[in-house]
């Protein structure tokens, strides 16, 4: 099986060879004891090799990712020629690779522009090695499975949704969910583990259209949590990236 | 009087006549007085003066006695109107006085001295009815700038400082302007702001433009001979024989004042240079403190990254450097470790000069308890672990205040860093969140050792470690001082209280979220069923 290739966009050698290291030390599938392997890993996924390539300007990593496509591409946002906007822009005209994007902290508004221009995941400097594997190997996995059509009835530790019925329901008992609580839910259920900015949610419950139901997102998102979850304050499904957006975790780690 | 006439004598009568006309003059006025006097007169000759019942006199000297009898009368009417009127011009005075010293210290009291300022421009404005009034003083860089407006303008800001300009625009007039030194530029009103600056006095400009430098721009205007047209009015404002500022009073017809309006002017003039000279003060003041507090967190600083930055340092070079010379590698850990402090310590360091500075600007969104306190628990899950924490929220309200999540997250999380540095392990602690007439209030309640009395504003200075606090709790004393900083730059606050019971409680209070937050079974989207969403 052909080796996956990864682009990391990064103007610190250092960062690259932390990047590197991490991503071909054979952690990236499997066999990696403290990690939870799933399912859905196959052994021969397991043996494939990952194959990182470098580029030290946005120039560079935009030419790199038309030429090699690779099937994920990290970005730092410290680059030297172009802000990290850009490059990302630049690269989602064409390409669908996800895109994980390493920041400095203190760039919440830098982040969410990112992932509205199309950045699928980011990771605050400085970040453990673990995470970004992790991370890494979430983003492969979505982006593989992304083609295949979703199961209609979507189960989730005691939660079950039918997106052909709409209907939820939670140990057995029926949930009554207001229309924007669904259309909420709707958009966590088919984007798992995936941040999604408020701008994104905006957009997916309520349109094109702006209005005053949008500034209450968060008390929707309230109100879903409390019907849903166990505990709204400890929430399992629906995660909060303070000053991004949400983020849908299937995967109950409780 | 006429049963006794004959026993009188003509002193006598004329004495009587005399107390009616001054009386009636003090009760009736001037007017009265002198037609008294008259009516006296005439009444004397008839009545009391031989041959009875006629004009004609007996004796030529009465003549005299009823002559020296009109003059006495109206004189003493006259004297008594004088006197009369002095004592009520003098009450009326005093009563503008009064009025005067009232709106003075009023005034001058109000907190900010810009509200003063403007607070005494608007009684110039409406007592004078003019159309505006300005203060001009010395801006920082130099030049003028206008620090106070009646009208104010636009944005809110009688404080914009604006380039001073001539009301009417005609330079080649004002090139003619009286009292005018060669040496000044005469065709900007900064020239003219500039020379009443220098030399203490005012300026009138007239319709055509001209300038003519007078004393008393005031009574100028008030002079009833004048026959041109005055535009403005440019007032040197000085306290202790310095001119501290320029009061600028402008109208687009003829301003035309009473002398008593001028008067008026001129005192409150004076209140305006207490009010700039005030004002002054207080920026001296408000400099002073800042430069203390930014020496005070200087040096600060400089203990903190000499100590607490090194510290951390000094261990990862030494560990990486046996580990360089094929040492144990169990020391990376501990170098992963030291890493983290650096981390926290410089993204503490990055906050606070944020806040001191005031670069921090709050994203304010409805945002909810649940989502705050969630967020908390998870960020401060590593500090957190092993220990009981209640959360204690209301069971059907969802509470939400208007509020900037990542700020907010910051300031709890550093509470709760707090709370579980100072308090002992296998006690637990309490997250408490309610609504109070529109604040939100998230409280922290520990079972520490709590803040003794005199320790209670100081803990949330920068770098500030309690004396008893035990070797072994790390941290840069920073976290209660950025989560005050963070809490106050969005309209909210960071308290103390003691716990009854022992221990602490920490209240971080943000702004509510005004009421019209949705209720959860609200029909949120009118006239949208679900069966449209698909």
């Amino acid at each position: 099986m052909s080796p996956v290739t990864v682009l990391v966009i990064d103007d610190e050698p250092q960062i690259r060879r932390a990047v590197r290291n991490a991503l071909t030390s054979g952690r990236l599938f499997g066999g990696y004891g403290d990690l939870p392997t799933e399912s859905t890993t196959t052994r021969s996924e397991s043996q494939r090799g990952v194959r990182v390539i470098e580029a030290v300007t946005g120039r560079e990593g935009i030419d790199f990712a038309a030429a090699e496509s690779p099937a994920l591409i990290i970005l730092d946002l410290g680059l030297p020629d172009m802000s990290g906007i850009e490059v990302c822009r630049e690269i989602r005209r064409w390409s669908s690779a996800p895109i994980i994007v390493l920041s400095a902290r203190h760039a919440d508004t830098e982040k969410v522009a990112l992932l509205d221009a199309g950045a699928d995941d980011y990771l605050t400097k400085p970040f453990s090695t673990i995470e970004l594997v992790a991370r890494v190997r979430a983003q492969l996995r979505r982006a593989q499975t992304a083609a295949v059509p979703n199961d209609p009835i979507v189960t989730i530790g005691d939660l079950t949704v039918d997106l052909e019925r709409r209907r939820v329901e939670r140990g057995g008992t029926l949930v009554h969910l207001t229309p924007t609580e669904w259309l909420l839910l709707r958009t966590f259920v088919t984007h798992p583990r995936q941040t999604l900015t408020h701008r994104q949610l905006f957009r997916a419950v309520w349109g094109n259209a702006s209005g005053d139901a949008q500034q209450y997102l968060r008390v929707y998102v309230g109100h879903l949590r409390r019907k849903i979850e166990a505990d709204s304050v400890r929430p399992q499904f629906i995660q909060t990236e303070a000053g991004v957006g949400y983020r849908f975790e299937p995967a109950s780690t409780p | 009087m006429l049963a006794v006439r004959a026993r009188l004598d003509k002193a006598h009568v004329a004495l009587i006549f005399l107390l009616v006309v001054l009386g009636g003059s003090s009760a009736g006025g001037r007017v009265l007085g002198i037609a008294l006097a008259f009516g006296a007169f005439l009444a004397f000759n008839f009545f009391f003066l031989p041959p009875y019942l006629t004009f004609a006199l007996a004796d030529p000297l009465d003549w005299l006695v009823l002559v020296t009898f009109l003059i006495t009368s109206i004189v003493a009417a006259q004297l008594l109107y004088r006197a009369t009127s002095t004592a009520e011009v003098a009450t009326a005075r005093a009563a503008e006085v009064d009025r005067l010293a009232t709106l003075g210290a009023e005034t001058l009291n109000l907190a900010r001295p810009e509200d003063a300022l403007r607070a005494i421009l608007e009684v110039i404005r409406t007592t004078l009815d003019v159309v505006s009034c300005d203060v001009i003083v010395h801006g920082p860089g130099g030049g003028f700038v206008t620090v106070a407006r009646s009208p104010a303008e636009g944005n809110g800001g009688a404080r914009e400082a604006g380039a001073v300009r001539f009301e009417s625009s005609n330079p080649t007039a004002r090139a003619s302007v009286l009292g005018w030194p060669d040496t000044t530029d005469t065709t900007s009103a900064e020239g003219l702001v500039g020379w009443i600056f220098v030399h203490g006095r005012g300026a009138v400009e007239l319709a055509d433009g001209a300038i003519r430098i007078v004393d008393d721009p005031a009574l100028e205007t008030a002079r009833s001979d004048r026959s041109d047209e005055v535009r403005a009015l440019w007032i040197a404002l000085a306290v202790r024989n310095e001119t501290v500022g320029v009061l600028r009073v402008r109208t687009p017809g003829d301003l035309r004042l009473t002398l008593d309006q001028a008067r008026f002017l001129d005192a409150l003039a004076y209140y305006v240079a207490l009010g700039v000279e005030r004002r002054r003060l207080v920026a001296d003041a408000e400099r002073a403190e800042a430069e203390r507090r930014v020496e005070a967190l200087r040096r600060a600083l400089l203990t903190a990254v000499s100590h607490d930055l090194r510290t951390p340092l000094t261990t990862i070079k030494a560990i990486a450097h046996e580990i360089a010379d094929g040492g144990p590698t169990d020391g990376a850990r501990v170098i992963e470790e030291e890493s983290d402090r650096l981390d926290a310590l410089v993204g503490d360091l990055l906050d606070l000069s944020r806040i001191q500075s005031g670069a921090i600007g709050p994203s304010m969104e409805v945002n909810t308890a649940d989502d705050l306190i969630g967020a908390a628990l998870r960020r401060a899950d590593a500090i957190l672990r092993g220990r009981v924490i209640d959360v204690e929220l209301p069971p059907n309200d969802l509470l939400a205040g208007r509020f900037d999540l990542t700020h907010a997250l910051r300031a709890l999380v550093n509470l709760l860093e707090n709370a579980s540095k100072y308090s002992p392990a296998a006690s637990p602690i309490t997250i408490r969140a309610r609504q109070e007439g529109d604040r939100l209030r998230i409280s922290v309640l520990d079972r520490g050792p709590g803040v003794p009395d005199e320790e209670r504003e100081r803990i949330f200075e920068p770098f500030y470690r309690p004396a008893t606090t035990a070797p072994d709790v790390r941290g840069t004393g920073l976290g209660l001082s950025i989560a005050r900083g963070l809490a106050v730059a969005q309209g909210g606050a960071v308290e103390f209280e003691p716990r009854a019971g022992g221990g602490s409680v920490f209240t971080l209070v943000l702004p509510g979220a005004d009421g019209a937050v949705p209720d959860a079974d609200d029909s949120d989207l009118p006239g949208r069923a679900l069966s449209d969403t698909a």
